[in-house]
C-alpha cells in the first residue's frame, strides 16, 4: 500500500449541503470544492486517513424526480474528481435522499469501480432497495449524533477502499446484503447445532444460521382453453440433451438451455440422446428418455384427441446447483418463446 | 427391585498419538514414529485380483504437495475384541463394545483412478491456508493409488479402493499392538431409558444421521451399514459406540463427506461430550435419503416415530448427506419429530451457488427453524501452487500450480456430518 | 400460462410457489419405473402425465399437489 492519504468524494442533499431547505430541492447536480456541511463530519473522521477533495450536491426533489440522468450526471462529477473511495450521506430518514445516495454509490460501483459506501435509517426506503448492492451503515433516525456515525461510515469505507472484505454485518454494522460468504468458526457446525438444540428445548433465543426462503406466491392463471384444443409443451429440467449436447448445457450450474424438436417423432430414441445432469444417476433416463420427457405418451394423447396438439418443441435444461437468477432468467425465456409460439399451457417434468 | 442384566455398550478408543511416519523395513509404532513396510502393505493390498498396481506415498504436514483424485479418507482402527470393519472388510458382527486400537495424527487416503469425471473428486493440500480448513492437512497420510484391474467395473473398483483402504488403516493401527496407549477415551452409554435418578431432569436428545442418498443407488458391493448398501432401509436405531467404531461407512458418491468424519462422528462426539450434564443421549436412528415421495414421507415419519415414541426423546439434532434432494428427506424427518413435540435443529449445506442468501435452502416447513450450516461448497477458492501432485500423475499439469476451485474440491473442509469448521455467514 | 410441475421433491416445489404439482414416480426416473414391464411403466407414465392434464385443467389458488394414485 502507498501512504498516499485517500481522496475521498462525499455526496449530499441540497439540506445537508447547505444550499437551502425544501425551496431549494429542485437543484441540480453540482459539485464544491473540499468538505461543505456535513462531509465535514467525513473529513474529521477520516482525519489524516484521506482528504475530502469534493462535496457533489444534488436537490432532493431533483434526484428523485429524474434519478436516472441525476445519477449519470453525479456519476461524472465523481469521475471528474477521481476519487479513491465515494461516501454518500448518511441520509437518516429522509427517504429521497437514501435512494439517491443508495442509487449513486450503487453506479459509481458498477461503472466506475470505485468503492462506495453510505448510511441511513433502517426504514428509510433505500435500506430495502440496494443494501443488496451496497454496503449500507445503519444510522438513527436524526442527525443528532453525526459525528459518530460518520466515524462508522468511514471505517467501513476504508476497509472497503483498502479492497478488504469488511466483517459481519452486525459488527461493521451495516445492513446484511443477503450475500452469504464462507467463513472459519471457532466451534465445527455439530457443536453449534448441539448447543442451538440446547438452547431451543430451554426456550432460550437462538440465533439460527440460514434465513428461512422468502418465496413471492405467484399467480395460477387458468386454462382459457379445453384441453382438447390447447397446444402443450414439454419442459424438463432432468438434462435431456441431443447426443453431442450440442448447446453445451452445463452438467450443474446450468446457465444454458436446448430447444429441441420433436416434429414427426412418436418417440425419443435413446440412442440419439444424452444427459450431461451431474445431480442424480442419469442411467435411468439414458436408457429410456421418456422416463424423463414423456413424448411417447403425449403423442398418443395428441392423436387420441385428449389434447389439441403436443408442442414441436421440447426445452431442457440441468437444475442441479443452478442459481435462482439463471432459473429465473431461462424460465422467463423459455415462457416468452413458448408464448410466441401460442402454447396454452406447460408440463413441466422435474428430477 | 428386580436386577435387569442388560449389558450397557463401552467402546474404548486407545489412542496413541503419532508425530512422524517413515517407510522402514517393519510395520510398528516407536514411540510416537511410525515405521510402515511400504513392501509388505502393497503386497497385502495389490492381493485384490480387481486391482492391477498398487502404489503407496507418504505425505506429511508441512510439505508443499497436493493430493489429487481424493476418494476416501480412512481413521487408523483396529479392534481387539471384535471385527473391523463389520460386513465390508471383517465378517457381520456388532461393533461399538471393547477396546479399539485408534492411531491419532495419521489418516489413509484411497484415491479414485479410474473415473475421467475428475470434478467430482476432491484434492488435499499439505501446506499453506488451505491446508488449515481441512483435518487432512495436518495429518500423516498414507496415499493409495490403485489402478483397476483389466475388465474390472466401476463398481468392482471402488470396493476394491476402499477395502485396500481399510485394510491399510487396520494395518497401521495394529502397529500400537500391546503398548500402552497415550490416552483411553471411554464411550459408555446404557440401554436408552435407564436414566440414574439424578438425571432424570436433562432433556433426552437423539441424532437422526442419514447414511446415503438414493440421488444415486448403491451397488451391490457398496456396504454402507455392516456391509448393507441400505437399498431399502427404513430407519433404524443403533447404538453411537457402532457407528465410532466402524459399522457405518460412506458411500461411492464422495460428495463433502469422509469415512473419517464418521469413524470421529462430530455430533456423537458433541452429544457425549454434554451427556449426564446438560443433556441425556438418548441414540441414533440412521436412515436414508429416498427417491421418490412414498419412501420419503414414511422414511421421514418411521424415523420420527422412533425418536419420539421409541427413544423418547425431547430434542434431535439431523444431518444430512449426498447434495441437493436430502435436505428435504431431513427437513421431513425434523419437520414429524416437531409435530410430535420433539425440539429439532438441522445441518444444512448453504445451497446458493452465486452466494444469494436467498438460494441458500431447498425446503421450508413448519417448526425447522434451528439451522447450523456447513457453509457453500460451491463458493470459488484458490489452491495456492505447490512442489509435487501425489495421487494423480494425470493431473499434475492442472493441479500443480495455482488452481481455481471451490470449497467442495478440498476433501475435509466441508464435512455434512459436521465436522467442518468452514461456515456460510449472510453478510 | 397454466403450468404443471411433475416432480418428486414436492415440497420445494411447493416452497418456490409451483401451483400446479404432480406427484412424480422418483428423482432417477421421474415418470417411469425400470422395474415394472415395459407396458406397465408405460402406463405409469400415462397416469402420471394425465394426472398432469388433470392439474392444468383444475383451477388453484394456491400451490396445490396433485398425487398419483
Amino acid at each position: 500500500m502507498d501512504a498516499r492519504p485517500l481522496r475521498v468524494v462525499c455526496y449530499v442533499n441540497q439540506y445537508f449541503g447547505t444550499l437551502g431547505g425544501e425551496d431549494r430541492a429542485g437543484l441540480g447536480p453540482q459539485a464544491m470544492e473540499g468538505a461543505v456541511g456535513s462531509a465535514r463530519a467525513v473529513q474529521q473522521a477520516l482525519g489524516e486517513a484521506g482528504t475530502v477533495v469534493a462535496t457533489l450536491a444534488c436537490g432532493d426533489n431533483y434526484a428523485a424526480e429524474q434519478p436516472e440522468r441525476a445519477v449519470a450526471e453525479l456519476v461524472r462529477l465523481v469521475a471528474a474528481a477521481g476519487p479513491d473511495l465515494v461516501i454518500a450521506g448518511p441520509a437518516f430518514l429522509a427517504g429521497r435522499y437514501g435512494v439517491a445516495c443508495g442509487a449513486l454509490c450503487a453506479a459509481v460501483q458498477a461503472e466506475l469501480k470505485i468503492p462506495a459506501v453510505t448510511g441511513m435509517h433502517a426504514e428509510n426506503p433505500g435500506v430495502e432497495l440496494y443494501r443488496r448492492q451496497v454496503h449500507i451503515v445503519s444510522t438513527g433516525g436524526e442527525a443528532a449524533r453525526m459525528g459518530d456515525e460518520a466515524r462508522r461510515l468511514v471505517a467501513l469505507g476504508l476497509t472497503l477502499a483498502r479492497g478488504e472484505t469488511p466483517g459481519a454485518p452486525a459488527v461493521e454494522g451495516y445492513f446484511p446484503r443477503g450475500v452469504t460468504r464462507n467463513v472459519v468458526t471457532a466451534a465445527s457446525a455439530a457443536e453449534r447445532a448441539t448447543a442451538m438444540l440446547l438452547d431451543k428445548l430451554a426456550g432460550r433465543p437462538f440465533a439460527s444460521e440460514v434465513p428461512r426462503p422468502a418465496f413471492p406466491a405467484v399467480p395460477a392463471p387458468r386454462l382459457v382453453k379445453t384441453l382438447e384444443g390447447a397446444t402443450i409443451a414439454l419442459v424438463t429440467d432432468g438434462g435431456l440433451v441431443p447426443r453431442g449436447n450440442p448447446d453445451g448445457v452445463e452438467p450443474l450450474n446450468a446457465t444454458r438451455y436446448g430447444a429441441y424438436s420433436i416434429e414427426g417423432k412418436t418417440g425419443l430414441d435413446a440412442a440419439q440422446y444424452d444427459n450431461p445432469h451431474r445431480g442424480y444417476d442419469t442411467s435411468w433416463v439414458k436408457q429410456d428418455p421418456h422416463r424423463l420427457v414423456p413424448v411417447d405418451v403425449a403423442r398418443e394423447l395428441e392423436q387420441q384427441g385428449a389434447i389439441g396438439k403436443l408442442h414441436e418443441t421440447v426445452y431442457s435444461t440441468v437444475g442441479v446447483a443452478t442459481t435462482l437468477a439463471h432459473s429465473a432468467r431461462m424460465g422467463r425465456e423459455i415462457a416468452d418463446k413458448l408464448r410466441e409460439a401460442g402454447v396454452d399451457a406447460v408440463i413441466l417434468t422435474s428430477t | 427391585m428386580p436386577r435387569y442384566t442388560t449389558a450397557a455398550m463401552r467402546l474404548e478408543l486407545r489412542w496413541s498419538d503419532v508425530e512422524e511416519v517413515a517407510a522402514a523395513a517393519a510395520t510398528w509404532l516407536v514411540g510416537a514414529r511410525l515405521e510402515v513396510d511400504l513392501d509388505a502393505l502393497r503386497a497385502l493390498l495389490a492381493a485384490d485380483a480387481r486391482l492391477g498396481a498398487v502404489r503407496l506415498d507418504l505425505v506429511h504436514p508441512g510439505e508443499r504437495v497436493r493430493i489429487g483424485r481424493v476418494f476416501d479418507v480412512i481413521a487408523p482402527r483396529a479392534r481387539l475384541d471384535g471385527e473391523d470393519f463389520p460386513g465390508v472388510l471383517g465378517a457381520v458382527a456388532r461393533a461399538g463394545d471393547g477396546r479399539t486400537l485408534a492411531l491419532a495424527g495419521v489418516a489413509v487416503v484411497a484415491t479414485d483412478q479410474q473415473t475421467d469425471n475428475v470434478g467430482t473428486l476432491a484434492v488435499i493440500d499439505m501446506a499453506g491456508p488451505t491446508a488449515a480448513l481441512s483435518a487432512f492437512g495436518s495429518t500423516h497420510n498414507l496415499v493409495i493409488s490403485a489402478w483397476p484391474a483389466p475388465g474390472a467395473g466401476r463398481s468392482d473398483y471402488l470396493a476394491a479402493v476402499r477395502l485396500a483402504a481399510l485394510k491399510a488403516a487396520v494395518h497401521l493401527a495394529r502397529a500400537a499392538g500391546e503398548r500402552e496407549p497415550d490416552r483411553v477415551e471411554v464411550f459408555a452409554l446404557p440401554p436408552s431409558p435407564r436414566v440414574p435418578a439424578e438425571c432424570a431432569h436433562l432433556p433426552r436428545v437423539a441424532y437422526v444421521f442419514q447414511i446415503h442418498s438414493h440421488q444415486r443407488p448403491t451397488g451391490l458391493d457398496e456396504g454402507i451399514l455392516y456391509g448393507d448398501p441400505v437399498r431399502r432401509m427404513l430407519p433404524t436405531i443403533v447404538h453411537p459406540n457402532e457407528v465410532l467404531d466402524g459399522a457405518v461407512l460412506r458411500g461411492f458418491m464422495g460428495r463433502s463427506v469422509t469415512t473419517w468424519a464418521i469413524q470421529n462422528h462430530p455430533v456423537i462426539r458433541a452429544l457425549y461430550a454434554r451427556h449426564g450434564r446438560a443433556l441425556w443421549f438418548a441414540g441414533v436412528v440412521v436412515t436414508v435419503a429416498q427417491a421418490t415421495e412414498p419412501e420419503r414421507v414414511r422414511s421421514a415419519f418411521l424415523a420420527a416415530g422412533l425418536v419420539a415414541h421409541a427413544l423418547g426423546a425431547d430434542g434431535a439434532v439431523l444431518t444430512k448427506i449426498g447434495g441437493g434432494a436430502p435436505h428435504v428427506d431431513m427437513a421431513q424427518a425434523a419437520a414429524q419429530c416437531e409435530a410430535l413435540g420433539v425440539k429439532t435443529t438441522v445441518v444444512v449445506e448453504d445451497m446458493s451457488t452465486d452466494g444469494s442468501a436467498e438460494g441458500m435452502l431447498l425446503f421450508d416447513l413448519p417448526g425447522v427453524d434451528a439451522m447450523v450450516n456447513v457453509g457453500s461448497s460451491q463458493e470459488p477458492l484458490t489452491l495456492p501452487p505447490m512442489d509435487r501432485v501425489v495421487g494423480a500423475d494425470d493431473l499434475v499439469p492442472r493441479l500443480q500450480g495455482q488452481t481455481r476451485a471451490t470449497y467442495g474440491t478440498l476433501c475435509g473442509a466441508i464435512e455434512q456430518v459436521g465436522a467442518t469448521r468452514v461456515m456460510a455467514e449472510v453478510r | 400460462m397454466p403450468t404443471v410441475q411433475v416432480s418428486t421433491m414436492t415440497p420445494v416445489a411447493v416452497m418456490v410457489g409451483a401451483n400446479r404439482i404432480v406427484q412424480a414416480a422418483g428423482i432417477i426416473h421421474p415418470l417411469g419405473n425400470a422395474d415394472l414391464a415395459p407396458e406397465d411403466e408405460k402406463a405409469l407414465r400415462r397416469r402420471i402425465v394425465e394426472q398432469a392434464l388433470h392439474a392444468l385443467r383444475t383451477e388453484v389458488t394456491r400451490p396445490t399437489v396433485f398425487t398419483t394414485g
